[in-house]
Formats: C-alpha cells, sequence, structure tokens
C-alpha cells in the first residue's frame, strides 16, 4: 500500500477526483493548506499598495491505494491537475505499513 | 414673554415683562407694557375702558362669593380636593365672562390655565396662571385684547401668573425655561378657540419635549430637596415645597404622566393612599392660606395648633392635638416620598413616541395603543439599536399577540415607515439580536411573508447545520461582525465594508437571499422573484433595487469563482469583472460571499477560503479600476441591444450609438439607461466651444454631468469649480470616447448649502463652470477666496497618500493609483499636477470612503502611455503634493 499525497490548485480538487473515482478511487482525505514551491508567492496590488502573498492557498489530497495502483493512480492525478504553469503543485509517495477498519477492527498490510 | 408663573407681590396692576416671539415680538410687548403703564398710572382718575363700573361690581362680587365659599368650606375642615375644584370652576366662570368682555381679537386666542390651577387645585391666595395664547401674530388689536383681559382681573385682586405667546412659538422647544413646559403639561382651555389650544397639544406633546421636561423635573425636584436637607422630617414642614408636599405628589405624577400612566399602580402604596395623602396636603394647605390670610404654605408651630384645631383633632392639650397632626402629616408624607422615588427608580425613560426604556429594555408606554398601531412596532427594535439594549418580553408579548391580523402594508402607512425599514437594516451591533426577536414574536414573517416561507426550513445536506431561516440571519450577524471586526486578519474586509454607501441594501440582500429555498429546486432566482414583491413593498427603485436583485440572483457566484475556478487565469478574472460590472457591486458580494458561507456552520469559512476570495476580490477590483478602458462599447453587445431597445422616441438609434460607441464598456454597468438617455440628449448638438452641463439633487447628494469636446485642463477645471463653491466631491467618473466627446459626472455634496439657500445658486454653478471649461474665467482665480483650504493645501493627514503610477495594467493608458486623506480641492490639486506634466486625463474614477479618497487616472502624454521616468517624476511630484510638501 502507498499513501499518494498530492498539492493541489483549488480548483483542480473536482477534477482530480472524478480521474481517480474513474480508475476505481474513491476513498479520499482532501484538507485545505497553505504553502509555497517553486511558485514563491507573488506580489498583489491594491490600491497603490503592494502586498506580498507567500503563502498561496492549496488542497492536499491524500488517497491510499494498492501497489498496483499506484501508477495508474499518480498519472490520473497529473493528467487532471496540469495547467502547465508554475504552482500547479507536487505528488508524494509514501509507503504505508499498515490499515485497520476502525468498525470492524479488520487489519490490511 | 420670559414670565411668570408666579405671584407680583405689591405690584398687583404692574404687567409682567414678557416675550412674544423673535425681536419684532419683544418690541411689541414694550410698547404693550408700556401702554399698559400709562393706563395703571392714570387708574386712579378714569375707568378701564371695557370695564363698565356694573360690570367690575358683579365681577368683584363673584370673586368674593367663590372665596368665601372656599374659606367656609377651609373653617369646616373641608378645603380639600373637591372645595378647590369648585374654587377654580368659579374662577374658571369669571375668566370666561373677562374673555367675552374683553371683546374681539383679531387672532384665535385661547385663555388656559396652568400648572396647579390647571389641575383645578386653586388655593384660597394661589397665583392663577395663565397662557394667553394667540394663533398668529401679535398686533395692536391682540395688545388690546390683553389689556382688556387682564386689567379688571388685576383689579379684582387676583394674583395672576400671565404668559403670552404666538402659537409658532411652540415650534421650539424652550429650554431655558422648564418650570414653564412643566406648567404646560397641566394646560387646561379655560376660554377661547379649541382647535388654538389642540394645535397647542399636539405641537407641545413631542417625545422630545417630554424627555426634556423629565431630566429637567428630576434636576428641578433634586435642588429642591436640597434645600430641605433632603429630608422630609421638618419640624415645620412647608406643605408645597418640602420632601414628601404637594411639589413631590406632582412630580410623581408627571413622571408617571410622562413615562408610564400606570407606573404609580404598580407603586409601594396603594394608591389610594398616595390620593389620601394628596387630600391631606391639599386641607392643610388650605387652612394655612385661610388662616394666614395670604399665600402661605409653612406649616408653622403658631399655624400648627390652628390647623390642629380647626381639622378637629383629639386631644386635651394643644400638645397633644399637635403631635397627631404632625403624626399624619409625616405618615401622607413618607407615603407621597416612596411612591415618588418608586417613580423616579422604575420609570422608563421615553425615547419615542408611546416608548419607554427600562432596566428590561425598550417597553411600549401603552400597551393598548401600541397594540392598534403595527407601524409603530419597529421603532421600539430602533430604540433598543439606539440603546443598546433589548425589546422588553412585555412588548414582544404585546406584538405576539396582535400580529396575526396585520398584513404587509399595516407595517408601512408612508414613506416614512419604509425608509425605516431600510434605516432599521443599517449594519450595527445587536442588529441580529433585534432581527430574531422580530422573527421570534411573529412580526417579522408578517412584514415580509417571504421571510415566513423559509421559517423553521430544513435543508438536508452534508454542510448546513442550522434551518434557512436562521442560517439567513446567522449570516447579517456575520456582516455586521466583518463590518465591526478588529481581528487583524480581517481588517482587510472591514476596509471593504467601510467604502461601502449603502449597506443596508446588503443587509436586505441577506435577508432575502436563500427565501426561494421554500422550494427544493434552484433557489437563487426564486430568491430574486421572491425579493422583488419586497422591494416593491418597501418601493425601492433604480440603482439600489437593481443592487438588491444582482446580490440575490448571483450570492453563490463569487464563491464559485473563487474556490472552483482557476482565478490566476486572467480570462477567469476578466470574465468575473464583467460579470460584476462596477466596484460597489463587487464589494458587496464580496462581503456577502464571507457572510452568507459563515453562516453554513462554524467552520465552513476558514482563512483559507477567506485568502481565496480576497484574492479574487483584489485582481477583480484592479481590472474594474485599471484595465477597463481596454474593453470599449460595442454596436452589438447585449447592453447596447437592450438600450437600443428600450430608447425613449425623442432619440434615435444613430444618435445613442454615436454617443455611447468607444465609451469603456463599464459605462453601461454604471448608469441605469434613463441615466444614459439623459447623457444623449446632453451631448445633442454640441460644438466645439460648447459646454453642456446639467444638475440635479437626489438626496443629500447633487449630481453634476458635464458634457464637452475634450480640452486642456478640462476635468482639473471642473473640479476646480466646484471646490471653489465649497462642494465636496463624492464620487464621480471621467470617460472620454474615441471622437473626444468627454463625459464628466460628478456626484458631490453642498456642505456648505449653497445650492439650497441660495435661489439663483444653480444658475451661478453651472455659469463659472461653463466659464472656467471654456477658457474664459480663471479657476485659480475664482478659488482665491478658498486659497488656504485649497491650493496651498496643508494638513496633517490621518490617511498616508499613497501614489503608484503604473504602465502595465492597460493596454493604452498608464493608471495613476491615488489613495489619500479626502479632503476640499484634493481632485483639482491633483488633475492640475497632471495636467502640468504635459498628460492628458483620459478617464477618472472617484470614490471617498469615509475620510479617505481613492481615485484612479487614465492617462496619456500625447496620445501613448508615459515612459517610466514620466511616470517617476509624475508620482513624485503627486506624492509632495498631497504631503504638502511642494
Amino acid at each position: 500500500m502507498r499513501l499518494i499525497k498530492s498539492i493541489v490548485r483549488p480548483n483542480k480538487v473536482d477534477d482530480v477526483k472524478d480521474a481517480l473515482a474513474k480508475i476505481g478511487i474513491s476513498g479520499m482525505t482532501v484538507t485545505e493548506v497553505r504553502g509555497h514551491g517553486k511558485q514563491k508567492g507573488h506580489t498583489a496590488i491594491y490600491r497603490g499598495k503592494e502586498y506580498n502573498v507567500s503563502l498561496l492557498p492549496k488542497m492536499e489530497m491524500e488517497v491510499v491505494v494498492p501497489d498496483a495502483m499506484v501508477d495508474d493512480a499518480i498519472k490520473a492525478i497529473i493528467e487532471a491537475a496540469r495547467t502547465g504553469e508554475i504552482g500547479d503543485g507536487r505528488v508524494f509517495v509514501l509507503p504505508v505499513l499498515e490499515s485497520h477498519r476502525i468498525r470492524t477492527g479488520e487489519k490490511e498490510s | 414673554m420670559r414670565v411668570v408663573v408666579g405671584a407680583m407681590p405689591g405690584h398687583q396692576h404692574t404687567p409682567t415683562p414678557g416675550r412674544v416671539g423673535g425681536a419684532s415680538a419683544t418690541a411689541r410687548v414694550f410698547l404693550l407694557e408700556e401702554s399698559l403703564t400709562a393706563e395703571v398710572v392714570n387708574e386712579d382718575v378714569r375707568p378701564m375702558p371695557t370695564t363698565e363700573p356694573g360690570d367690575g361690581a358683579t365681577m368683584r362680587a363673584g370673586f368674593q362669593a367663590a372665596r368665601e365659599e372656599l374659606r367656609a368650606n377651609t373653617a369646616r375642615g373641608a378645603g380639600g380636593r373637591e372645595a378647590l375644584e369648585r374654587h377654580a370652576g368659579r374662577v374658571d366662570e369669571l375668566l370666561r365672562k373677562l374673555s367675552v368682555d374683553a371683546g374681539e381679537s383679531s387672532q384665535a386666542v385661547a385663555i388656559i390655565a396652568l400648572g396647579g390651577y390647571g389641575r383645578r387645585h386653586l388655593s384660597l391666595y394661589s397665583d392663577v396662571d395663565l397662557l394667553v395664547l394667540f394663533g398668529g401674530r401679535i398686533g395692536p388689536a391682540e395688545e388690546a385684547y390683553l389689556r382688556s383681559f387682564l386689567h379688571p382681573l388685576w383689579d379684582l385682586g387676583v394674583v395672576v401668573g400671565h404668559q403670552v405667546r404666538e402659537i409658532d412659538e411652540f415650534a421650539e422647544l424652550e429650554i431655558d425655561n422648564p418650570e414653564f413646559l412643566l406648567a404646560l403639561l397641566d394646560a387646561r382651555l379655560v376660554a377661547g378657540a379649541p382647535e388654538l389650544f389642540e394645535r397647542l397639544g399636539s405641537t407641545f406633546h413631542q417625545a422630545t419635549t417630554h424627555a426634556y421636561i423629565l431630566r429637567s423635573l428630576l434636576q428641578l425636584l433634586e435642588e429642591r430637596h436640597a434645600k430641605f436637607n433632603d429630608t422630609l422630617y421638618q419640624l415645620e414642614p412647608d406643605v408645597k415645597e418640602a420632601p414628601g408636599a404637594l411639589r413631590d405628589v406632582m412630580a410623581a405624577r408627571t413622571i408617571a404622566a410622562l413615562t408610564d400612566p400606570l407606573l404609580l399602580t404598580r407603586g409601594p402604596s396603594d394608591v389610594g393612599r398616595f390620593e389620601e395623602a394628596e387630600e391631606f396636603l391639599l386641607r392643610v394647605r388650605s387652612v394655612l392660606h385661610y388662616k394666614s390670610g395670604r399665600n402661605q404654605n409653612v406649616l408653622s408651630h403658631e399655624l400648627q395648633e390652628q390647623t390642629a384645631d380647626l381639622l378637629g383633632y383629639p386631644g386635651a392639650e394643644s400638645r397633644q392635638r399637635v403631635e397627631r397632626l404632625m403624626s399624619d402629616y409625616f405618615r401622607h408624607a413618607r407615603t407621597v416620598s416612596r411612591s415618588l422615588e418608586w417613580a423616579r427608580r422604575t420609570a422608563p425613560v421615553p425615547v419615542g413616541p408611546n416608548l419607554g426604556l427600562t432596566r428590561d429594555g425598550i417597553r411600549f408606554l401603552d400597551p393598548i395603543a401600541a397594540a392598534g398601531a403595527p407601524a409603530s412596532w419597529l421603532s421600539a427594535f430602533q430604540a433598543a439599536m439606539d440603546g443598546g439594549t433589548e425589546v422588553t418580553e412585555e412588548a414582544l408579548s404585546c406584538i405576539r399577540e396582535h400580529v396575526d391580523r396585520c398584513r404587509p402594508q399595516d407595517f408601512l402607512t408612508g414613506p416614512q415607515d419604509r425608509a425605516a425599514v431600510l434605516r432599521f437594516m443599517k449594519p450595527r451591533s445587536g442588529l441580529y439580536a433585534r432581527l430574531s426577536q422580530m422573527h421570534e414574536c411573529g412580526m417579522l414573517g408578517r412584514l415580509f411573508p417571504e421571510f415566513h416561507a423559509i421559517s423553521s426550513r430544513v435543508i438536508r445536506d452534508f454542510y448546513h447545520k442550522y434551518t434557512v431561516d436562521e442560517h439567513t440571519l446567522l449570516a447579517i450577524r456575520n456582516f455586521v461582525r466583518l463590518a465591526n471586526t478588529e481581528e487583524p486578519n480581517r481588517l482587510r474586509f472591514r476596509r471593504v465594508a467601510d467604502g461601502l454607501s449603502s449597506p443596508e441594501l446588503l443587509v436586505l440582500s441577506l435577508l432575502l437571499h436563500d427565501v426561494g429555498k421554500w422550494r427544493d429546486d434552484e433557489h437563487a432566482p426564486e430568491s430574486e422573484r421572491m425579493a422583488v414583491a419586497v422591494l416593491d413593498l418597501l418601493e425601492v427603485s433604480g440603482e439600489a433595487r437593481a443592487m438588491v436583485l444582482f446580490l440575490i440572483r448571483n450570492h453563490l457566484r463569487m464563491s464559485l469563482v473563487a474556490l472552483r475556478r482557476d482565478t490566476e487565469d486572467p480570462e477567469i478574472v476578466k470574465d468575473f469583472a464583467r460579470f460584476v460590472g462596477t466596484e460597489d457591486r463587487l464589494k458587496m458580494l464580496c462581503l456577502m460571499t464571507l457572510a452568507d458561507i459563515e453562516a453554513v456552520s462554524p467552520e465552513t469559512l476558514t482563512p483559507w477560503k477567506e485568502e481565496l476570495i480576497w484574492r479574487l476580490y483584489v485582481d477583480t477590483y484592479n481590472h474594474l479600476t485599471q484595465r477597463y478602458a481596454d474593453e470599449l462599447i460595442e454596436r452589438n453587445q447585449a447592453g447596447m441591444i437592450d438600450l437600443l431597445s428600450g430608447r425613449p422616441d425623442d432619440l434615435p438609434e444613430a444618435e445613442i450609438t454615436r454617443f455611447v460607441e468607444g465609451l469603456p464598456q463599464r459605462y453601461l454597468h454604471l448608469f441605469a439607461p434613463d441615466a444614459i438617455y439623459r447623457h444623449v440628449r446632453l451631448a445633442r448638438d454640441i460644438g466645439p466651444d460648447e459646454v453642456h452641463v446639467s444638475l440635479e439633487r437626489a438626496d443629500m447628494a447633487w449630481t453634476l454631468a458635464v458634457v464637452t469636446l475634450d480640452k486642456p485642463f478640462l476635468f482639473s477645471n471642473v473640479c476646480g469649480v466646484l471646490s471653489s463653491f465649497g462642494m465636496n466631491i463624492l464620487r464621480g467618473h471621467a470617460l472620454t470616447n474615441p471622437n473626444g466627446l468627454v463625459l464628466d459626472v460628478v456626484q458631490f455634496t453642498d456642505d456648505e448649502r449653497f445650492l439650497e439657500l441660495n435661489p439663483d445658486a444653480e444658475a451661478q454653478v453651472l455659469h463659472e463652470l461653463q466659464e472656467a471649461v471654456t477658457g474664459r474665467s480663471d479657476v485659480a482665480e475664482l478659488l482665491r477666496g478658498r486659497e488656504q483650504s485649497v491650493v496651498q493645501w496643508r494638513g496633517n493627514a490621518r490617511v498616508a497618500p499613497v501614489v503608484r503610477a503604473d504602465g502595465a495594467a492597460s493596454e493604452h493608458f498608464t493608471i495613476v493609483d491615488i489613495v489619500s486623506e479626502n479632503a476640499l480641492g484634493l481632485l483639482y490639486r491633483i488633475s492640475r499636477v497632471i495636467s502640468r506634466h504635459g498628460c492628458d486625463v483620459d478617464l477618472v474614477l472617484i470614490s471617498t470612503e469615509g475620510e479617505r479618497a481613492i481615485d484612479v487616472f487614465h492617462i496619456t502624454k500625447a496620445g501613448n502611455k508615459l515612459t517610466e521616468e514620466e511616470q517617476r517624476s509624475l508620482a513624485a511630484d503627486l506624492q509632495d503634493t498631497l504631503e504638502g510638501t511642494s
């Protein structure tokens, strides 16, 4: 099992969710986050004054998938979230040692 | 007439100085006094002109008989209320006869009893306090009438305290004469014109007057008690003035009359004992007058013995009889004192017609009257808002009990009621709580049946935590909180709220934004449809109506774009900017979006979402103010087609097209079709050296429209002329079409009321504008009178000026953004600097938010954008000007 953690543009969440659903992945956790990568924020001007927007709003999406589905999932996420501009986000893949269903106590590994 | 509720000892023929109105009236009164005095001097040698000896004797006999009757009643210990009322009645008869004998006045006249005489508590030697009221200006005929009426009265030995007034004098509160106002509370018509007396009543009995009298009464009361060392236990008490005596009886009654007629019935003593105390004090006072033969009110040791004997107190020795009398006195004085103290502590403070402020909040002073007047209910909620309190449960019960029979129009009987609804919706602390009370008691749903449709309405989804009605009220609460927030991260939104010219329209929009949820399908269009009925009811029209409907129809739009669209894409921002059209709509929609999301649940509006909404707001604002010039009106666009199809008969299509085509698209958003048609007419047949100008007033602001062909210093001259007349420019737009036709529309306030107070002022302003714009007069010369404040303005600015020139934002123009403290002549100074740099002002947006002026200039130099160096130089010069260093 792998945890796929994606940082995407807020407006791309629905697209990514739909793309994952198409390959059979429906469970996920979505969190509002702020941060910057290469985009490093930008300068906004409002009424003549400059404002530095250093941390940009992004969405973090987490899905846990079987090892066999990792590549398809990553591909689906990237295709759905990409605009080609700086600030499209990142995908991280982490190993998952165990998973327990709270309702049944069932263990998966 | 500054007179005289009181005696004129020793000079019964000397008239009391008086005031009859303004300066001229006062002069007439002095004439009257002189003539009266002259007659007094001669009184011994000739009879009064209007009183025949026979008549005088009859009257004297009548008056003596009245006194003898009261004397006799007093002598047998019955000089109480009944006897005094009878005596007052006899004096009434006398005055009526004198009034008839005095002949005709050219004005309506009323003889009015005041104070104790007004209450019919006329003791043997009490002053007869009168108001002689005339229906118009006092002239020689009225002076003659006064002489004929008053002289015989003095001859009879009556001590008269008289006031002479014209009815119009009561239009203004006499704040320097509280005793007179108190005496007026007991006014009673004795003779003369009843309709004049009624006019006096309706003029005098105003909430503000009552509030002033109450305050004065409490102050006078404290001063009077202080003279008696604040104790009623006086060995020789003054039965009129002392604590617990007759004036306190009246004070308690007056407080009740002005605040809550039933107040004393809920007091510490039952009403019967209070009445009994008054009766006792009146009887004693009658004895004092009777025994002393004058207006004596002090129950001295000597008079205590006589009074005790006369009133039949038992006891073998005089001391015992006196002790019993005084024991009774102190018992009654304690009753009065307790009742007065109760009234002072618990009386509601009058805060409006039939409204009182108590410790529990606002309540109706007369619930029965309130029950029949639903149009007055809103004022209770407004008073609660104003007083930072709530509406009492008692008042809510009254509304609850009677609200079911009310229709919306019952609450809105006239324009003032409709205006009151919008005034109530101004975002202030407490609005949510008051609206909740109004909803809970059923009034909100009756006033707006549309809102009733969502009462306790449950919509099941994964987000909303509250019923639709509560969500709506919470959204209003959230907006009010946002508009007053001190949270550093949210101050940016507060500043946006500060810039709203009509925030109550946002509250109204929030109130109605979800009413369409009574149905299960898409609610926004249904909400808009239902809102039309409310706007019709409130008679909201024009721009305000369009704004409310726009907000309701599109209340989900901004969150959709901010949270679900790629707002880094300039096309998305451009589309959204085109959609909202103006900064005002953008600001309203932004705040509405935040308030609405926050009302879904406490967790829904995160700082993350706030940031996304803010970014969309800023990008859209910048687009609207800086890039609009790149989007010009084209012949076949939607707004144009609507404009042409609805045109009036006198405007050919070609004329409209010629005027509008090539102006920035925002022109169609800024102005309603009717305003655009007026502009087209204004531009009709304009020649190169002509200026066509119109000036209109709406509420407190004036709108000036100037159409001309572009000229050097045009904008600066327009602003300069307005400043020279002291006008405060609030907002405006300067627009230019590709043919060089310029339309400047400027909204301003006339703080010095020049236009209002001078009949030819409008013509004068328009003339000066034409002269200045066509170069026939020098604006600098016009401004010389205001040189200090305008041309060489120096100030300690509370808003640090910001100037930013941008050559990249627009395709064709250099944008100069200026934020500065608003000041008279500000725009003139700015635009002079721009013109001095050889730049043309092509477009201007002017707005004012409180003390902050926000102006965006689109400028070119010889038809091109400015170079970097020119930009820097201009910005520095403007900065120096605004900082007052150049």
